[in-house]
């Protein structure tokens, strides 16, 4: 399955870079944003700020890049928890 | 050896029923007399485990603990942080099987107590067995609060609120002072308890500490404004049923 990502200012209190995640139709799966330096170890991942449908979760996961969050939405979607 | 009536300042259990039941003489030192086997636990370490049908009870003398419950795919939720004081097993006295487990979070110091001394203790002692009953009573209440906390709140006034409760609870047992208290309690052991994520967690304690309320260093928590860090937590200790609210508030 493909996505489309589109980059995005996400308006917490950090203002951090993020990253829309939409779907062949243009639906939108998830919300992305990447963790700056104030985060310390956990800095440079990539974080699950929303997830719609079947990526919706308690439990958000971080992720070291892009790819590794587009398979984790594509294991959501194919129904793995 | 120091006499009975200074030991029991130092004693946390004593000073903890104290906390919500006026003790007499007699009472304060057959806890003090109580037999207790002590044990040494490194932190990350299980006390007791959900299904355990245990023949003894624990006090925490020293250090933290938490009680936490599973999801069957392997996810905790902390129910509740023990501290110096704390009997957090103390249902197994009456209920046999465990239904959540205990682990250290810091090195900590444990006293063990066959129920069979906890019964001798009981029968002897009518109004301990009701400290203890008014003990597990209040420890209810806390689990409401924090389904209150957890389902309803979000995050940032579930985050003051949590350390709203540690403070009162740690001041109760002599373990925070005017300014703080040691809380040696991760960003993992927040999530889980809080449940949210540890990210999640770090922002709010980013934006907390931008806002003033609270000053991290390490284990330490400074808290600079005990009013608005109540206020921002909607903290009420009500719930807590202590004697004395004004000397922990």
């Amino acid at each position: 399955m493909t996505f489309t990502l589109q980059t995005v200012r996400v308006a917490n209190v950090l203002n951090e870079e993020g990253m829309l995640v939409f779907d062949k139709e243009q639906q939108l799966l998830a919300v992305l944003t990447q963790l700056g330096d104030q985060y310390g170890d956990l800095s440079g991942y990539w974080y699950l700020e929303a997830g719609f449908g079947r990526a919706e979760t308690r439990d958000p996961p971080r992720v070291g890049d892009l790819d590794a969050a587009q398979r984790w939405i594509r294991q959501r979607l194919a129904g793995e928890h | 050896m120091l006499p009975a009536a200074s030991r029991s300042d130092f004693n946390p259990l004593v000073r903890k029923l104290e906390s919500i039941l006026s003790l007499t003489d007699d009472e304060r030192q057959a806890l003090l007399d109580l037999p207790m086997q002590m044990a040494l636990i490194k932190e990350g370490q299980d006390i007791v485990r959900e299904g355990d049908r245990p023949s003894r009870s624990f006090a925490v003398l020293s250090g933290f603990t938490c009680t936490y419950k599973m999801t069957g795919d392997g996810r905790r939720q902390i129910v509740k942080f023990c501290i110096a004081g704390d009997t957090p097993d103390i249902q197994s006295l009456h209920l046999t099987v465990l239904d959540f487990s205990i682990t250290t979070l810091t090195p900590c110091s444990i006293g063990f107590i066959t129920h069979e001394a906890l019964w001798n203790l009981c029968m002897r002692h009518p109004r301990l067995t009701a400290a203890f009953w008014r003990e597990t009573l209040v420890e209810g209440a806390i689990f409401r609060e924090w389904v209150l906390n957890v389902g309803r709140r979000e995050a940032y006034p579930r985050m003051a609120h949590l350390l709203c409760e540690m403070l009162v609870r740690l001041r109760v047992v002599g373990l925070a002072d005017d300014r703080g208290c040691g809380l040696p309690i991760t960003q993992v052991e927040f999530a889980d308890a809080l449940g949210v994520s540890t990210v999640h967690v770090n922002r709010v304690l980013q934006e907390m500490r931008a806002d003033g309320l609270i000053e991290l260093k390490g284990d330490r928590l400074n808290i600079p404004d005990w009013e608005r860090l109540r206020q921002a937590g909607d903290f009420d200790p009500l719930y807590l049923h202590l004697r004395n609210e004004q000397a922990v508030a």
